[in-house]
């Protein structure tokens, strides 16, 4: 076989395997996400500590909400949808589902009254979500922060009321607002030029 | 003298065989975003994902999304095949890997 014709063939191999590479790498940049919950958990803790409405969380929840589901409609129109992204999506939406009934309905019924145990409940529940993600996902940063989740809500359990309040402060500060922030620069310098295909 | 297999010509296209490969990696994927990996016109990779579409190896579907055209492309089942038979085709003229059988 002429070299010409070999390089080529190589050349052709080649492709396949950046392109495949392409499609499977994770493009879609969710850092925005988790500063998005870090205020909206904020804006509901500040809610909560001004007037103790029991219409705080499920307020700005539906607000964060409505928020995530417009950009990332709009920023996933132009991404690919791959089986891992929509693995990693299924957990948060999963939690989501699991936590906004179950937080309503407690804090309807009026059961809702042991701040520790709340904060513990989402401390977990978080820490599940972010604990399966890094693992998919292979990402140890992310592990980190579950590990954070999971060390708040143990420590939520032993805590006086106003150490309780600060764990939790720190703790949506370290792995909502910190984490995302990191994400968005982790994912702003994987947006690198890509090779023309179509020569 | 061994037989020597043929390469598919639909596939052996440079785009074609990047479309191809993008779309094995993917779920599915919008026009925009293989416009962006393979860098080809609007002209030319509408036409190479019509000839993909017209072979049966990628399917399409067209739909408005905030009031904005919008088609999103899948690879079936034969363009997968398809694309592991080439791999295949060209590993063995390279001597790479096993013969297809």
């Amino acid at each position: 076989m002429p070299d010409d014709t070999e390089q080529e063939l190589r050349d052709r191999l080649q492709l396949i395997e950046t392109m495949i590479a392409e499609g499977r790498a994770h493009t879609e940049n969710w850092g925005w996400a988790f500063v998005l919950w870090g205020l909206v958990y904020y804006a509901a803790l500040a809610w909560t500590a001004w007037n103790h409405s029991a219409w705080a969380w499920p307020v700005t929840v539906i607000i964060g909400v409505a928020v995530t589901v417009i950009v990332a409609s709009s920023k996933a129109a132009d991404h690919p949808m791959t089986t891992l992204a929509r693995a990693v999506g299924s957990i948060w939406i999963a939690l989501g589902v699991s936590m906004f009934p179950l937080f309503f309905a407690l804090g309807m019924s009026g059961r809702l009254t042991d701040g520790h145990l709340f904060a513990a409940v989402i401390s977990a529940m978080l820490g599940l979500a972010n604990g399966a993600s890094s693992i998919l996902l292979r990402w140890k940063v992310q592990l980190a922060s579950a590990i954070v989740w999971w060390a708040t809500a143990v420590v939520e359990c032993f805590v006086s009321n106003a150490k309780s309040t600060i764990v939790f402060l720190v703790a949506i500060f370290l792995c909502q607002i910190l984490f995302g922030v990191y994400g968005m620069i982790v994912g702003g310098q994987q947006r690198k030029p890509r090779v023309p295909a179509h020569a | 003298m061994p037989d020597l297999p043929e390469l598919n010509p639909l596939v052996h296209s440079r785009l074609r065989l990047a479309l191809l490969s993008l779309l094995s990696g993917v779920d599915h994927a919008e026009f925009t975003w293989l416009r962006a990996k393979t860098q080809a016109t609007d002209g030319n990779l509408g036409a190479q994902l019509l000839k993909l579409e017209e072979a049966g190896y990628v399917g399409v579907e067209k739909k408005f999304v905030s009031r904005k055209p919008q088609s999103v492309y899948r690879i079936t089942d034969s363009g997968r095949q398809a694309l592991a038979e080439y791999v295949q085709s060209i590993k063995k003229l390279l001597n790479l890997g096993p013969p297809v059988t």
